[in-house]
């Protein structure tokens, strides 16, 4: 168990986010807890992105400095990507907050358990 | 020589200088959209036969493929951004009269994104850029939707905002497990590589990737935010939204499921999800008494249909599939936006509120009438071509499988024509007789709707116009090979 932590100690803490995030957006009944499980969801993911390109004491990938060792390099590819993935979450939530405030001028409540005009 | 990535970095560019323009003028944030999208729309058009004889293969920065990011514009690729500028087009020019109210400029900025993330996402050979696209289009989507700011459109954009969120979530997993396995972005490269890889470690991904995938695309279960967005967004959205987004969330499912994993297992699981997506659509579009939430049930009931008809496999099927995507985008467009008027005239979106519109506008409601018809499909519309190739693309397949499935198609559509007929009944022969004004849409609304009329009839009646694009569109989804040669070298 403790090895398999050991080995695998950021992909344990990137999934675990994960479903930590999931978890709070199906259960939690406040907009703003669900918007927070949505940032720890994208946290999660990233994370996740990002151990996959990462090697035990690896160092940032520049080749024209010829004390780094090829071997020791990060794949920057992930990290170029969760950057990417970084800005969009941006985006969402803010579009998510902007939208709350709406919601709450409207029904006076953020409660989505009351927030049900919209039925089947 | 049309670079095909002026597709995009065109509507790209003029999306961001509308609000400039406005600072100047500020009438001009109207004109923009119907600009960008007729110079796509001519672009793809002088590229389509092109990309008849051989895809153009765009590599960007300067490297190669694998390890550039590269667009794909093949038959698909350019048989979806034409769609996309066209109907675009069209509903921008329905735009100019019918958006007055609110922050005009960012309704015109968001339009245009919404356009250029889909018309990225059809063209993109890079599985991360597929992401991005996909997220440009669906974060315009969401705050479309919101447009209004009334109580419903914000309520249905908080739930398309929060279902939306989790599914791109997990398409990032699957594409991080994808690039752990295999150490590459590129659709064609994966596909080469993906051969040589245990099924069990492709299982994952490529269900996180359909179910990110099918929240866009509206797949049951996965699509009960849909009724909420497309009724309560403005009508010009609504139409965009069942005529656009969800056949491009439906694109990224088949390039997936064809071109990366080649998986032919799931076709059969997919062809089920199409028939539940298609009677649940149905059934629940058949007890709504809104317009516009029946019409957006009946994008359920038809994704489904499509989706159906893209996992029989066959180059039958996928054509079929391809041109029954063509044909719903046309006629679901022309439902909305001649809804639009008719909803503004009766104040209501009640379909009892419609009652004696026929005579009241006679116009708009004889295109909502062949809207509906080519829907369910009727000759001479286009909707009856797509339907029978469908209908023989599963009877050609001689399994008992498909041939029940077609059945229930078949069901579904007695559904449609009971829905649709009821609509049409209230128009034409409710009501009592009173001489009530003749007041017809503005010409504006008029111009996109009778283009959309005479394209259902053009196709409808002389479905040799794209027979040959859909087959080859059809034929680069299923030779997932000639992809990737074509790709690779």
């Amino acid at each position: 168990m403790m090895s398999f932590l050991n080995s695998y100690i950021y992909y344990t803490g990137a999934f675990g986010l994960i479903l930590i995030g999931l978890y709070i957006i199906l259960v939690k009944h406040n907009l703003i807890k669900v918007i927070v499980g949505l940032g720890i969801l994208d946290t999660g993911v990233n994370l996740f992105l990002v151990s996959v390109g990462y090697i035990t004491k690896g160092t940032a990938p520049i080749f024209s400095r010829s004390e780094i060792n090829s071997e020791h390099m990060v794949d920057p590819v992930p990290q170029a990507l969760v950057l990417t993935a970084i800005v969009i979450g941006v985006a969402v939530l803010a579009l998510a907050l902007s939208l709350s405030i709406r919601l709450y001028k409207h029904y006076g409540t953020l409660n989505l358990r009351k927030i049900r005009e919209q039925r089947w | 020589m049309v670079n095909p990535v002026l597709l995009i970095i065109v509507p790209l560019g003029l999306a961001f200088a509308i609000p400039l323009f406005a600072l100047f003028w500020k009438g001009a944030a109207k004109y923009i959209p119907p600009a960008a999208l007729g110079f796509n729309l001519i672009v793809s058009l002088i590229l389509l036969p092109r990309v008849l004889a051989e895809p153009i293969i765009v590599s960007l920065g300067g490297w190669q493929p694998p390890f550039c990011i590269n667009l794909v514009a093949g038959p698909v690729g350019i048989l979806f951004s034409a769609i996309i500028a066209l109907v675009g087009l069209l509903v921008s020019i329905y735009a100019l009269d019918y958006i007055r109210e609110g922050a005009v400029e960012r309704y015109h900025t968001l339009y245009l994104l919404l356009l250029t993330g889909a018309t990225g996402v059809v063209l993109t050979g890079d599985i991360f850029n597929l992401f991005v696209f996909f997220e440009i289009l669906c974060i315009s989507s969401y705050a479309l939707v919101a447009y209004l700011g009334e109580r419903s459109g914000i309520e249905s954009a908080v739930k398309y905002l929060i279902q939306g969120s989790v599914g791109s979530s997990f398409l990032l997993i699957g594409i991080g497990l994808l690039y752990g396995q295999f150490g590459t972005l590129n659709i064609a490269d994966i596909a080469e590589k993906i051969t040589s890889a245990s099924p069990i470690s492709l299982f994952v991904p490529m269900v996180l990737f359909i179910t990110g995938l099918g929240v866009e695309a509206a797949i049951f279960p996965l699509n009960a935010w849909l009724p909420d967005a497309h009724s309560s967004a403005p009508s010009s959205i609504s139409a965009i939204l069942s005529g656009i987004a969800i056949e491009v969330g439906l694109y990224a499912v088949t390039r997936v499921i064809f071109t990366i994993f080649g998986a032919s297992g799931i076709l059969s699981f997919l062809a089920v999800l199409g028939i539940l997506t298609l009677l649940v659509g149905e059934i629940c579009a058949f007890s709504q008494n809104n317009i516009k939430r029946m019409l957006a049930y009946s994008s359920i009931g038809q994704i489904g249909l499509i989706l159906f008809a893209l996992a029989i496999g066959t180059s039958y099927g996928v054509a079929g599939g391809l041109f029954q995507l063509l044909s719903h985008t046309l006629s679901k467009a022309l439902l909305f936006l001649a809804a639009g008027y008719m909803i503004y005239r009766a104040g209501s979106m009640e379909i009892s509120a419609m009652e004696g519109m026929g005579k009241k506008m006679p116009i708009t409601c004889l295109a909502f009438t062949i809207g509906a018809f080519s829907l369910v499909g009727l000759p001479p519309f286009t909707g009856f071509p797509s339907k029978f190739l469908i209908v023989r693309a599963a009877l050609a397949t001689q399994e008992a499988f498909f041939c029940v499935l077609i059945g229930l198609v078949l069901l579904g559509t007695v559904i449609e024509v009971a829905y649709f007929f009821r609509v049409i009944q209230v128009l034409y022969f409710k009501g009592e007789k009173m001489n009530s004004v003749k007041k017809e849409a503005p010409i504006a609304a008029l111009i996109p709707i009778f283009f959309f009329v005479a394209l259902i009839i053009t196709v409808g009646i002389y479905p040799r116009l794209v027979t040959d694009v859909l087959n080859s569109a059809a034929s680069e989804f299923l030779n997932r090979l000639d992809y990737i040669r074509s790709v690779l070298g």
